[in-house]
């Protein structure tokens, strides 16, 4: 075969791909890039080109700026909290004990459930009255009283948790893939030079998942920006959507509640550019410390 | 055994034990609670064992439109994973046996695709489908499935296909094949566990969907099941027991997945292709 013929049917067979991919997802990408620079309404077709006032708006707005830190709020505590306990988890699994394989089956499961499933399941475990949480709580004498885990007070940190146990199985499933791949005669050399359970987890096992670590974090940043479902789902019906309104939920309110589809999608750009200024700043550290 | 040696056994099997209790009790707790009577249910102290009836998913499927919901569920992921996986197949051949420029680019350009917010991109394909007519219909969200659902299938069945060398597939050449018979009799077959997992993959993706379902569909009887329940948890004085039974039977899929695919997870499948 040609080299032509190659590359034109090679071409050919990717083409139904592409068409999705660009059809699908960069063409309504940059079509959300225009409908930000308009008045469009979330049903009527008719709009008229408004230049950058929804930016303005959007900048004056304090709900905008409540929902940002609200969303770095959600996305910092839940991504420290997923990759401390993945780390610890993932480390334990790697061991070699009786039953290991059961342990590893139970712990990545939270992440296979749909987020509707997680969400109800925690509003029940956690309900104030009657949820089994406040009654083991109560029972082992942590606390004198139920705890209002939904309630005003609490709901953000709820949510956090709620977050952390559904996606701590990603980095599981990234670090114990890494861990595996570690040579274990650097574990006996070491110990036969005299170094210690820590110092052989800070000199070899640390060093060696540092990159995964650094994909990871990157992927969970992605994922917890832009998440919706969990935030949504946590504060419908009961009057505290604002509480852990992030940048995805409030993008949905403007479009779809408040009908705007124009200042919805300047919410939603300016999450895009967030994330590639936070990517950018990322990269550039993570390459000045690899380099040092 | 020394101290030491007991010591770190203890550490392992309490961390076990920790763990088995925050990820297992919760999954047992939903169990349960779909399978008590209703006068049960607010036992206080709650109680694990005791009298169990199967009157939850009764009531489940007789006074809600569940069933309807989950045959939404059932056509709207399945056709999609179809769609998907013939798609996705012919892409990640093209990427591992052919030459051509800007292969790269296009292979870099399918992650690339996880930086946008599905809020960013579901607006937009809402405004799209409405002119076209296609919300509120089954055929706009297989599309809209497809297009969330491809760069990861893509992106797995690349690292499949790259996984395997391409000896047999040149011998399949010198007997005569021709691309189209080597890729149906040579390298599908071999590729078959990876588009096994693959497609129960993207069909959890698309099953556990709630944001898109959300957005596109109005008409309840066309509903798929995340949806379908949060409303049923909205519209009803909150019925734990109906509620678990329900999410008993959403979770279903993700347990044969789950049993599928373990394999491949802890050995880092296609880490970094996980979405969600």
């Amino acid at each position: 075969m040609t080299r032509t013929r190659q590359a034109i049917q090679g071409l050919l067979l990717f083409l139904p791909a592409f068409i999705v991919i660009f059809g699908f997802i960069f063409f309504p990408v940059g079509y959300s890039f225009w409908l930000s620079l308009t008045n469009k309404h979330a049903v009527f077709p008719h709009y008229e080109y408004v230049g950058f006032q929804n930016y303005a708006w959007m900048a004056s707005e304090q709900d905008y700026w409540l929902s940002l830190w609200r969303g770095v709020i959600f996305s910092v505590g839940s991504i420290f909290f997923q990759v401390l306990l993945g780390l610890l988890a993932a480390l334990l699994l790697n061991e070699a004990f009786f039953g290991r394989g059961l342990v590893r089956g139970i712990a990545l499961f939270p992440y296979m459930l749909p987020t509707i499933v997680v969400i109800l399941l925690w509003k029940w475990l956690l309900s104030a009255s009657y949820g089994p949480v406040n009654y083991v709580l109560q029972a082992l004498g942590l606390i004198q009283a139920p705890v209002v885990w939904l309630g005003e007070e609490l709901l953000m940190a709820s949510t956090i948790f709620v977050a952390v146990w559904q996606f701590f199985p990603f980095v599981v499933i990234s670090l114990l893939a890494r861990l595996q791949t570690i040579d274990l005669q650097l574990y006996e050399a070491a110990a036969i030079d005299g170094a210690n359970a820590w110092k052989r987890f800070r000199y070899i096992t640390l060093p060696a998942l540092r990159y995964v670590l650094f994909v990871v974090i990157l992927l969970r940043t992605f994922f917890m920006f832009t998440k919706f479902d969990v935030p949504w789902l946590m504060a419908t019906g009961g009057g505290l959507q604002v509480l852990v309104q992030n940048l995805p939920v409030y993008a949905f309110r403007r479009t779809f509640r408040f009908m705007q589809a124009g200042e919805g999608a300047a919410v939603s750009v300016s999450l895009f550019l967030l994330l590639i200024v936070l990517s950018v700043v990322y990269f550039r550290t993570y390459r000045r410390e690899a380099g040092s | 055994m020394n101290l030491r040696r007991i010591s770190y056994t203890g550490s392992l099997y309490l961390g076990s034990a920790a763990l088995v209790i925050l990820c297992g009790v919760p999954l047992l707790w939903m169990l349960f609670t779909s399978l008590k009577p209703p006068q049960d249910l607010f036992a206080y102290p709650p109680r694990i064992f005791g009298r169990y009836t199967l009157a939850n998913f009764h009531r489940l499927i007789s006074e809600t439109d569940f069933v309807t919901y989950l045959k939404n569920s059932i056509v709207v992921a399945g056709v999609t994973v179809l769609l998907d996986i013939v798609v996705a197949t012919l892409g990640a051949y093209s990427l591992t046996r052919y030459r051509y420029r800007g292969k790269e680019l296009l292979a870099n350009m399918t992650l690339f695709t996880y930086m946008f917010a599905p809020i960013m991109i579901i607006v937009p394909i809402y405004v799209l489908l409405k002119e076209l007519n296609l919300t509120n219909s089954h055929l706009g969200m297989i599309l809209a499935y497809t297009s969330i659902s491809l760069p990861f299938t893509l992106w797995l069945l690349r690292a499949f296909f790259q996984s395997f060398p391409v000896d047999l597939e040149q011998a399949a050449f010198i007997d005569g094949a021709n691309r189209f018979q080597s890729l149906i009799y040579v390298v599908i077959p071999q590729a078959l566990p990876g588009i096994i997992a693959t497609s129960v993959f993207a069909f959890v993706v698309v099953w556990n969907d709630y944001l898109f379902a959300r957005i596109l569909l109005n008409d309840p009887m066309l509903q798929t099941m995340p949806v379908g329940l949060q409303d049923i948890y909205e519209s009803t004085i909150v019925d734990w027991g109906l509620l678990m039974s329900g999410a008993v039977i959403v979770t279903i899929p993700a347990v044969i997945f789950f049993l599928i695919v373990q394999r491949y997870l802890i050995q880092g499948w296609g880490m970094g292709a996980v979405k969600g």
